[in-house]
């Protein structure tokens, strides 16, 4: 177990390394100039010198990278060009209203779908194998802001239930959350769906049904629990997914997380701005991929000797 | 699983839809008199609904909608492909050289596919788009950056089980190259999924690019594109809902073209699916 631990964290740190070299590259081939993005086009030569002095920007790249990577050591994400605000203390003001959004549509998505998924894989057959394949893959396939503009029309402006986007308190939360945990739904229902029709077609379930064991037990305990392993680890691979499907609903809905933040960072060429945010989420799902790495090394005893 | 008249039949359905999006595309100029990005109507009252001189209605700028739709088929459908090229590029030869010659190269190899499926999808093409300025050429550039490691682990993983089989063993021992076991022996073991993996390809590159223009990163003005079609008048829905229903519809069926295809191919191919 240790072993595998020591392994995980290894690569978990590898790839955040990889992470901000790649985010440093990304900064420092953007072409415009850092230095007029704060003074304005107008800057005069002087003070453009001054900046780019200030900034470091004079400075050769490696030496520019390890003080990155050591700002970052400290928490430091670096100051907003446009603001010049400290974009650790911006992320954190716009992570809330992003958290509550993915952790709510989330928990009601992961919940709907494997409840779906547990009830469809019952239903056997090729038809009910059929009818969700069809109905998430045109379910996923319809484009995020797509579902969350028609669900604007429908309860915001015909029944005019609720209000067509904003920060506030449930009404505001309840139509981007049900426009994200739609995608969670389907991708959950389809995943529970397959893995389980394709454990309860296995040997050893043959066995226990033809030994007698009652179809419910046979269900609950033997296919069931095999089936639901590798669930863990989609939910970590999710995370990612996760994020991307957050920035579209933010915007859709004007949700004021990290997601917005990142999008208008991009226009107002606020680079550490965008770095920063792009990190973070990348931490994030490294995290929850490595809590699922954990999580599988208790629940599959194979694993801890792989 | 593999039931054969399943997975042709999604392989139909998709091949049907995606054929009569591709006509639209190629036919274009034929399918309607006007000109997309020009305002058409002779005095401009807003965005006027479906009428017979506009089958799908004009826009909030006078614009005849099908026009728009044709024309931007063509936006989509050129900014998929390319895209689906780049990944496909870089990932079957990221996949062929990982899964052959293994040991240091594969882990180096895995590990840069890991590290892009680390990233956020969205986000990473978000910070590529800022870097790169976008155009016909750049957002599917950028599209495929981020799009190539379902391939990579793809072929790697078919590679890994044809490389120990007695006639590429037989190559090797007859003294054949590298370079030929990998073209002549190996891709074409790995090429059905490849085939599958490119249609699903093309349905993740539309969304992608439906989604970065809808954020107004896309291919820039004044190319037609669905996702912006979107954007753009989606400040409009209460009063004129099919200027977001019709391009979100378009956009829906090219995806869902595309990945029937894909899916019914992996289904033939009797592959697990998730």
């Amino acid at each position: 177990m240790a072993g595998y631990l020591a392994r995980r964290l290894l690569r978990a740190a590898s790839t955040l390394l990889g992470t901000t070299l790649i985010l440093f590259v990304l900064v420092r081939v953007v072409p415009a100039d850092p230095a007029v993005s704060i003074a304005g086009p107008k800057a005069d030569p002087a003070t453009l010198a001054a900046i780019r002095k200030d900034l470091g920007l004079d400075d050769p790249l490696p030496v520019q990278y390890g003080r990155y990577l050591w700002g970052l050591a400290h928490g430091d994400l670096g100051r907003s060009y446009v603001t010049g605000r400290r974009v650790a203390a911006l992320i954190g003001e716009r992570l809330p209203a992003t958290a509550l959004l993915a952790v709510t549509s989330l928990a009601i998505g992961f919940a709907l779908g494997v409840g779906v998924g547990l009830l469809t894989a019952a239903r056997q057959g090729s038809a009910a194998d059929l009818g969700v394949l069809v109905a998430t893959l045109v379910g996923l396939s319809i484009p995020t802001f797509f579902v969350g503009n028609l669900l604007i029309y429908l309860f915001g402006y015909r029944l005019r239930w609720l209000p067509l986007g904003g920060y506030g308190g449930v009404r505001h939360l309840l139509l981007p959350a049900a426009t994200l945990a739609f995608v969670e739904l389907l991708f959950y229902a389809r995943f529970v769906h397959t893995s389980v029709t394709g454990t309860l077609a296995s040997d050893y379930v043959r066995t226990a049904r033809a030994k007698g064991v009652p179809p419910l037990a046979l269900y609950l305990r033997h296919a069931l629990r095999n089936a639901l392993v590798p669930i863990v680890t989609l939910l970590g691979l999710d995370v990612a997914s996760l994020m991307s499907g957050v920035v579209l609903t933010e915007t859709v809905f004007n949700w004021p997380g990290l997601g917005r933040l990142a999008v208008q960072a991009v226009f107002s060429l606020d680079i550490p701005l965008v770095a920063g945010t792009v990190l973070f989420s990348a931490v994030l799902v490294l995290a929850c991929n490595l809590v699922v790495d954990l999580l599988y090394g208790v629940i599959d005893p194979r694993v801890q000797h792989g | 699983m593999g039931d054969g008249g399943r997975g042709r039949g999604l392989l139909i359905a998709g091949a049907t839809l995606v054929a009569a999006i591709v006509l639209l595309a190629l036919l274009a100029p034929y399918l309607t008199p006007y000109d997309p990005d020009v305002t058409v109507v002779a005095r401009y009252t807003g965005p006027a609904p479906p009428s017979a001189a506009h089958p799908l209605g004009t826009d909030t700028l006078g614009r005849d909608v099908w026009a728009r739709i044709v024309f931007g088929a063509r936006t989509s459908l050129a900014v998929a492909v390319l895209a689906m090229l780049v990944s496909l590029g870089i990932g079957v030869t990221v996949g062929l050289v990982a899964g052959y010659f293994g040991r240091w190269l594969d882990t180096a190899c895995m590990w840069i596919v890991d590290l892009v499926l680390t990233l956020p999808t969205l986000l990473l093409l978000i910070v590529l788009a800022t870097v790169l300025p976008p155009s016909l050429l750049t957002i599917p550039l950028v599209i495929g950056l981020v799009g190539w490691t379902t391939f990579a682990r793809t072929v790697r993983g078919e590679v890994l089980s044809l490389r120990e089989r007695d006639y590429v063993l037989a190559a090797r021992a007859l003294g054949a190259s590298h370079a030929w076991i990998i073209v002549r022996h190996l891709l074409p073991g790995a090429l059905p999924s490849v085939l599958a993996l490119a249609a699903l390809g093309m349905s993740g590159a539309i969304g992608l690019d439906a989604g970065l223009s809808y954020l107004g990163l896309g291919v820039p003005l004044p190319t037609p594109s669905w996702g912006r079609m979107i954007s753009e008048t989606q400040t409009y829905f209460a009063v004129a809902p099919w200027l977001v229903v019709v391009p979100g519809v378009a956009i829906s069926a090219a995806v869902i073209g595309f990945n029937l295809i894909g899916y019914g191919l992996l289904d033939l191919l009797g592959a697990p699916r998730t």
